[in-house]
């Protein structure tokens, strides 16, 4: 195992001056050397957040952050020297005035690092996130994708020991994704940096991640992994909905259109057997047939149900409401839920689609 | 007027100003900054007073540091009045307000991203500081050259101060004064056109310069 880069005990942040009334709380986190981390959550959940606390751009209020076994606020001196070792690439990058290469080189010579070293890493970062012979060139009139992919390099060029991206492909193509992905993976796996991201999309954070912390207001939040579905919404201007697999639609209230990933959880899913093959109400929205395929019972019931299509649910009922209900593995059921109980990640308003 | 007395208008003129700009810079772009990256009780009303003193009349200021700095003055005894030293500090005063109002305006136009991104990278607090102001070069520029052309521009402060002492405190602007007194309009317009191709001059030396080391960007 290697050795602990972030340990959080009882952290709590909150914006000053401000009437929202969020805060995050983690009460406990450690990251190592090597681990790769995910943070999902809906917009608003704090991811941003915690990853401005593990980059020591904000203090916490509360409780203790620990950096490589020491605490970076103990002195300015402490500060600077562990930001050095923590470095943050944020979801719309700032570049400063000047080339590319500029750019990627500017961690190194706030460090006074050798100018033969810095050309070496400016080269090697420039060539890991494909801009490799561009370094010449003006940052300005640089795409959204292009400014990222500087500032990845820029970051990756000082190898920290924990590398810090919100959103780190968002404004990439899907073949650029997909290398930066490596890139992160390497960075966590070769490098044995700690990385942590935050991502709108759970399957690139199942791909990626060891381990996937869910935020949900400012909270680390269990949630199991059956109830995620992604798509492309699609809405008639009143409710949204995705199809994972075809005929099966999943529908939520509001006009949203894009890559989505849709959560439900297991607690809202009410499930009723049916008698002779027939449901004892009209099926309305959400309403999918399908049989229990496992039953849990560890802490409350759960019941797993698989529909058309092999998609699983997990419904978590109390045991008593099962049996009553005469539910047991190979139940045929009706499995339903409300669209307002459907929870939408990485929503995206209506309308044309951000210039890249 | 002969051509010495005029070259030393011109000298008298240069250098009060020009030292004024400076040294109003030194404190103003400072305290600037730290306008536009904290935000505390009071701030508001700071800001408000800042604008207030930018309308000053120059002979106000004049006013003011004649009443320091005459023989029955609180600072009398500096023997300050009617020197070239008075004149720079009364300019200061004036142009102090101008430079911080203008240098606050260009840095809070800087992106807010600028700061973090240094920070994150490594840079102390004093260096994120010094990567801020150069991403406002350009308006912060304007804002010095905008203090020293207020500075050079002015005569209040240069007549009572200053006194207007031939071959010591006479500047481009009193000699102006003192040519439309005398009737010698022709002269006055000269001195005029003078100042106004100095100013400009200085203007597309410092842009051109500052342009040239930008390079690429």
């Amino acid at each position: 195992m290697g050795e602990v880069v972030y340990r959080l005990e009882g952290l709590r942040y909150a914006y000053p001056r401000t009437t929202a009334s969020f805060a995050l709380e983690i009460e406990g986190l450690e990251i190592r050397a090597g681990d790769v981390l995910s943070l999902v959550g809906p917009n608003g959940a704090g991811k941003t957040t915690l990853l401005a606390l593990l980059a020591l751009l904000l203090r916490p209020d509360r409780g203790r952050l620990e950096f490589l076994g020491r605490d970076p606020w103990a002195s300015d001196e402490d500060t600077v020297r562990s930001r050095r070792e923590a470095v943050i690439v944020t979801h719309h990058p700032y570049l400063f005035r000047g080339t590319i290469a500029d750019n990627v080189a500017f961690g190194l010579k706030l460090r006074r690092a050798a100018e033969a070293k810095i050309r070496t890493r400016v080269g090697e970062a420039l060539s890991l996130v494909g801009l490799g012979g561009e370094g010449k060139k003006s940052v300005a009139g640089l795409s959204a994708g292009q400014a990222q992919r500087v500032a990845i390099a820029r970051t990756l060029a000082l190898r920290p020991r924990a590398l810090l991206f919100d959103e780190p492909t968002a404004n990439l193509d899907a073949e650029l994704g997909l290398r930066m992905e490596s890139v992160l993976r390497g960075a966590g796996r070769e490098w044995g940096a700690a990385v942590v991201f935050s991502t709108h999309d759970f399957s690139q954070a199942s791909r990626l991640s060891d381990t996937i912390v869910y935020l949900s207001e400012g909270r680390h939040v269990e949630f199991s992994h059956e109830n995620c579905f992604s798509g492309t919404a699609s809405s008639d201007g009143r409710t949204s909905w995705i199809e994972p697999k075809p005929g099966l639609r999943i529908v939520f209230p509001g006009e949203v259109r894009g890559p989505v990933t849709c959560v439900i959880e297991p607690a809202s899913i009410r499930l009723e057997a049916l008698r002779d093959g027939r449901a004892a109400e009209t099926p309305g929205p959400n309403a999918f047939r399908g049989r229990v395929c496992r039953m849990e019972m560890t802490g409350g019931a759960m019941a797993l149900v698989r529909t058309a299509g092999d998609i699983v649910f997990r419904a978590a009922l109390p045991l008593r409401e099962l049996e009553a209900a005469g539910i047991s593995l190979s139940t045929e059921v009706l499995l339903t839920f409300e669209p307002r109980s459907v929870r939408v990640l990485g929503e995206r308003p209506a309308g044309p689609p951000e210039p890249s | 007027m002969i051509a010495r007395e005029l070259a030393f208008a011109v000298w008298v003129s240069l250098k009060t100003s020009g030292l004024a700009a400076l040294i109003a810079s030194a404190v103003a772009v400072p305290a600037a900054l730290f306008l536009s990256s904290r935000e505390f009780r009071g701030k508001r009303l700071i800001l408000v007073i800042n604008q207030t003193w930018m309308a000053a009349p120059t002979v106000v200021i004049g006013l003011l540091f004649y009443s320091l700095l005459s023989r029955s003055g609180p600072l009398g005894g500096l023997g300050l009045l009617y020197t070239q030293t008075a004149m720079t500090i009364g300019q200061i005063v004036l142009i102090l307000p101008l430079i911080v109002g203008f240098s606050y305006t260009a840095l809070r136009q800087v992106d807010r991203r600028a700061r973090p991104t240094a920070l994150t990278l490594g840079a102390t607090r004093r260096q994120a500081g010094w990567i801020v102001l150069r991403e406002a070069r350009f308006p912060l520029l304007v804002a010095v050259l905008a203090g020293f052309a207020r500075a050079i521009s002015e005569v209040g402060i240069a007549m009572m101060l200053g006194g207007n002492i031939r071959g010591a405190t006479r500047n481009i602007t009193t000699s102006i004064a003192l040519e439309t007194s005398k009737g010698e309009f022709r002269n006055g317009v000269i001195l005029g056109v003078l100042l106004l191709a100095i100013t400009l001059g200085i203007n597309v030396l410092v842009q051109t310069g500052l342009r040239g080391r930008d390079g690429a960007s």
